[in-house]
Parts: structure tokens; C-alpha cells; sequence
């Protein structure tokens, strides 16, 4: 019977895309050989494809924006096939709402290695979260600062990023969380084992998303509204988790004190 | 690999308890010694979401431990003295089981159970009300959950000796070192919750009245929680 489950377990290729699937259980890295692709994207890093989006994002996304123009320059300037394009975002499936899966490809190429480059830096091994770490806010500000290059096609992105589709939950909101779960993970922040988990990743991701939302309209040089606008929100945000923690010890208390009454009654009878 | 042969060293010399056949064999692993250089190949997906499952419903079910001792001593050691050193040494225990998967959580960076705040609620509710009926009770509730337990930690024995052993660049196959790790725990922690078990029985758990309809009763929800913590 265990094994007749095991085995369906087991051969089930791809798990329900949902948000509570996001990046699960991290094997010790040392033990083993080092991955080949940057999780969630299928092919590597010296792929055709890497190439041509690495290419796409660093020369023609600051000028033309998420637009298949900008794919389509890259694959002209880099001498290739036209018909790469196509090839591209062929693991997107078509969507209505946006312009192409070519796009869509390039959008996440854009959030996933992204969000590598924020940690890969830091130490994959022996994370000792009071040594040696930066800070949240620290991760965060880097992480703003990494889009100021695109920083007037970001009104775009996010126009694109939050359209309810299938994108949206399989890419785009997942994306975010590991963004938020990475956050907190290379930083000096004190992790959780029960609700603050989920508090605390939703806090950070709310942060990001409102600190972007405000870039896309700030005109301040080298966006320092923006990265003053950041640290207050995180401030604000991670006295919100607190709060919810003294909520949840106080909702305790008052159980147990209510126990307390009722066995009180019953044992006087 | 020298803690493994003290841990099934252990379990040898212990006299067999009632419910022996619950401990599953399961066969040990050949060590080899000589590889230090030899990576494993990455875990599938599916090997992956396995372990996120362990862990996230191991955890929530030792935080359910917890809670349960402490409603009972909450409630029985007043009246009842003489179990207080008893439950008192297997909420110990638990706490410290609760504490292991707390730290697996975090290292692996697995996500807890969504909610958390409802199993602790449950578990006092599972700890409180039977002890409140009556010690015998409580202890019925103890035979239950550890049955229940015993039986989960068993399966998943199973499935990590059956599904874990993996290449390696040199072409051989082995467990990597975080199974075999998290094997001799939960082996360690199963032979514990069957003590447990065992513990019930000896302090009266069959005298409970309504012996069936308790333990059938929690034993029908800690399968029903089991199956929810894996998955929220
Ligand atoms: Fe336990
Ligand atoms: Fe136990």
C-alpha cells in the first residue's frame, strides 16, 4: 500500500503550480553537483536563449522596454536567426493578455536571475544569521538599485507583471515570494517556524512591490525617494509582524486563563 | 555513521514491546568512507516535494506533542501527583522533537504549516479534554496519537530507505548524508513515541472509559491532521 503511494508520488512529473509550492526543500548544497540552471528557468546559463535575454536586458530593455522590439534587436545585433524568437518563449503558454510568450520568457528571465545575482555573492554554505550577514534593508536597497537601469520601463513591467493570468500565478507571484524568502534567508533577519514565517515574507514582498510601485513614478536623481520611501515602509511592515505576534501570545493567554475558569467550575461540583 | 550504529545498538537491547511489529526493518545502508569527492546527482522534484512534506508535517505533528503533554500536566498534576515526573519526561521528549524539525525547517528552508495557530489550538483541545474526563483517559489519548505516530514515522522510514539512494559522479549509488541523517532521527524519534505508547498502556490507558469510541475517535483526526499538515 506505502509503496503503491510512493510510487504514484514518485512519478507524478510536474507538482500543481500553486503558491504554496513555491521553492520547497534546499538539499545541503556541498553534497551535491552543482546545478546546471538557475531554478525555475529550464535551460543554462550559457544556453542560446541566456545569451540573447542577458544581452536583450542589459542593451535594448533600458530603450525599447519589455517588448518583442527589444528581442528582436538583440537577436539582430547578436547575428542570429530571426526565427529564434519563436523559440524563446516557447515553455510560455499563449496569452491574450500579454503581447508574446517571447516576452513573457524575457520577463522571467529578467525576475529569476535577478534575484540570483542579489545573493549569489554571499556564502552558499554554514549561513550564520548572526554573523556576517547584511541586512534586510540592505538586500532590499540593492535590489531596487538593480533596476534603476530600466527604472523608466518599469510602469510597463508592472502593467504586465500584475495581469490576472496564468503568468501571474505560475511566474510572476511565485517569483516574488522566493525574491521575499531569499531576502530573509541571506540576511541577518530572525527567521520564524510558525505564522511569522508566512508575516514576515508577506511584509518583505509588500515592501518591494509598494517600493517599486513608487520608483516607477519617482523622478528623484538616482532614485532616492525611492530608497528613503523603501526604508520607511520596511520599518513600518516589520513592526506590523510584531504586532501579530503579540496578537497571537495574547489570543493564547486568554485561552488558557478561560480554561483555567472552566475547570475551576467543573470542579466544584 | 557512528551515531547510526549507537541508535540501532539502542533499539536492540530494548525489551520488545507490545507492539514490536509497528517498528518497521528497515535495511542498513552500506557506508562507504573513501569518497570525499563524489557529488550526488540533485534531487528530482519529486524527491524534493517529498522531504518539503516531511518536514512541514513532522514539524506541525511534534508541535501537536507538544501541545497535548503540556494540556495534559496542565491539567492532571494538581490532582494527580504521581503522573506528574511521567508526563513531565515525555513532554521533554517531545519538546525536544518539536525542536529538531523547528531546526530542520529553517535549514532547509521548508515552509511551516500554514496553520500553525489551529494544530496548537487542537492539540491543547486533544491534551485538555481528555484529561479532564479522567487520567485513564488521558492516557487512552497518548495510546492513540502514539499508534497513530508510530504507524506515520514507519512509512516514511520506508519510503526514505526505498527512494533515496542515488547516483554519484563516481557511478556509485548511496544515500546522501542529509537522509541518512534525517532516518537515524525520525528512527530515533519513532522508537520514543512507541516508549510512549508503551507508557499509556502501563498506566492504564485501557481502563478509559469509553476506551473504543476515544482512542478510534483521535486516532481518525491525527489521520485526518496528518494529511492536512502535509499539504497546507
Ligand atoms: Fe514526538
Ligand atoms: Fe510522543
Amino acid at each position: 500500500m506505502s509503496r503503491l503511494i510512493a510510487q504514484k508520488l514518485f512519478t507524478k512529473q510536474s507538482m500543481a503550480p500553486s503558491l504554496l509550492c513555491i521553492r520547497s526543500y534546499h538539499p545541503i548544497a556541498k553534497d551535491f553537483v552543482k546545478p546546471i540552471t538557475i531554478e525555475p528557468l529550464t535551460y543554462t546559463t550559457d544556453s542560446l536563449q541566456s545569451k540573447v535575454l542577458d544581452h536583450c536586458l542589459s542593451n535594448n530593455v533600458p530603450k525599447y522596454g519589455f517588448k518583442e522590439k527589444s528581442i528582436v534587436e538583440s537577436i539582430k545585433q547578436l547575428e542570429l536567426s530571426p526565427s529564434l524568437v519563436s523559440v524563446l518563449g516557447a515553455s510560455n503558454s499563449p496569452s491574450f493578455v500579454h503581447s508574446s510568450p517571447a516576452v513573457l520568457e524575457l520577463i522571467k528571465y529578467h525576475l529569476v536571475t535577478k534575484r540570483y545575482e542579489l545573493t549569489k555573492d554571499i556564502p552558499q554554505e554554514n549561513i550564520d544569521h548572526n554573523n556576517g550577514l547584511p541586512s534586510l534593508e540592505e538586500l532590499l536597497v540593492k535590489r531596487l538599485q538593480m533596476d534603476i537601469p530600466i527604472g523608466s520601463q518599469l510602469t510597463d513591467l508592472f502593467a504586465q507583471l500584475s495581469m490576472p493570468s496564468q503568468f501571474l500565478m505560475e511566474t510572476a507571484l511565485p517569483e516574488l515570494l522566493n525574491l521575499a524568502d531569499d531576502m530573509i534567508y541571506f540576511s541577518n533577519e530572525k527567521d520564524h517556524f510558525d505564522m511569522a514565517w508566512y508575516t514576515k515574507r508577506l511584509g518583505v514582498a509588500f515592501t518591494y512591490v509598494a517600493s517599486k510601485l513608487f520608483m516607477a513614478q519617482d523622478i528623484s536623481p538616482n532614485f532616492v525617494e525611492t530608497m528613503n520611501f523603501a526604508h520607511e515602509k520596511l520599518n513600518n511592515v516589520m513592526k506590523l509582524g510584531d504586532y501579530y505576534n503579540n496578537t497571537e501570545e495574547f489570543a493564547w493567554y486568554t485561552l488558557m486563563v478561560s480554561v483555567n475558569l472552566i475547570k475551576s467550575q467543573l470542579s466544584r461540583n | 555513521m557512528y551515531r547510526r550504529s549507537i541508535v540501532s545498538k539502542v533499539t536492540q537491547k530494548k525489551p520488545l514491546s507490545k507492539l514490536s511489529p509497528l517498528r518497521a526493518k528497515s535495511s542498513p545502508t552500506t557506508e562507504n568512507t573513501n569518497e570525499q569527492t563524489a557529488k550526488f546527482e540533485q534531487f528530482s522534484s519529486a524527491q524534493k516535494a517529498y522531504l518539503d512534506r516531511v518536514v512541514r508535517v513532522d514539524q506541525a505533528g511534534e508541535l501537536g506533542a507538544d501541545y497535548i503533554y503540556r494540556g495534559q500536566i496542565y491539567v492532571l498534576s494538581h490532582k494527580h501527583p504521581h503522573l506528574r515526573p511521567i508526563l513531565d519526561h515525555m513532554w521533554k521528549q517531545e519538546v525536544h522533537h518539536r525542536s529538531t524539525f523547528n531546526n530542520l525547517q529553517l535549514k532547509h528552508r521548508t515552509r511551516p504549516s500554514l496553520i500553525t495557530p489551529l494544530w496548537k489550538l487542537g492539540a491543547t483541545a486533544m491534551g485538555v479534554v481528555p484529561a479532564m474526563l479522567s487520567p485513564e483517559a488521558a492516557m487512552a489519548c497518548t495510546e492513540a496519537v502514539e499508534t497513530v505516530i508510530g504507524n506515520h514515522y514507519n512509512e516514511q522510514l520506508r519510503c526514505l530507505a526505498n527512494q533515496f539512494n542515488m547516483e554519484k559522479t563516481d557511478g556509485t549509488k548511496d544515500e546522501p548524508e542529509e537522509i541518512k541523517k534525517l532516518t537515524d532521527t525520525i528512527k530515533e524519534f519513532r522508537d520514543q513515541e512507541l516508549e510512549h505508547l508503551d507508557t499509556a498502556i502501563k498506566n492504564d490507558s485501557h481502563m478509559a472509559v469509553p476506551y473504543k469510541l476515544l482512542t478510534e475517535g483521535i486516532k481518525s483526526i491525527c489521520k485526518v491532521a496528518i494529511w492536512t499538515a502535509e499539504r497546507v
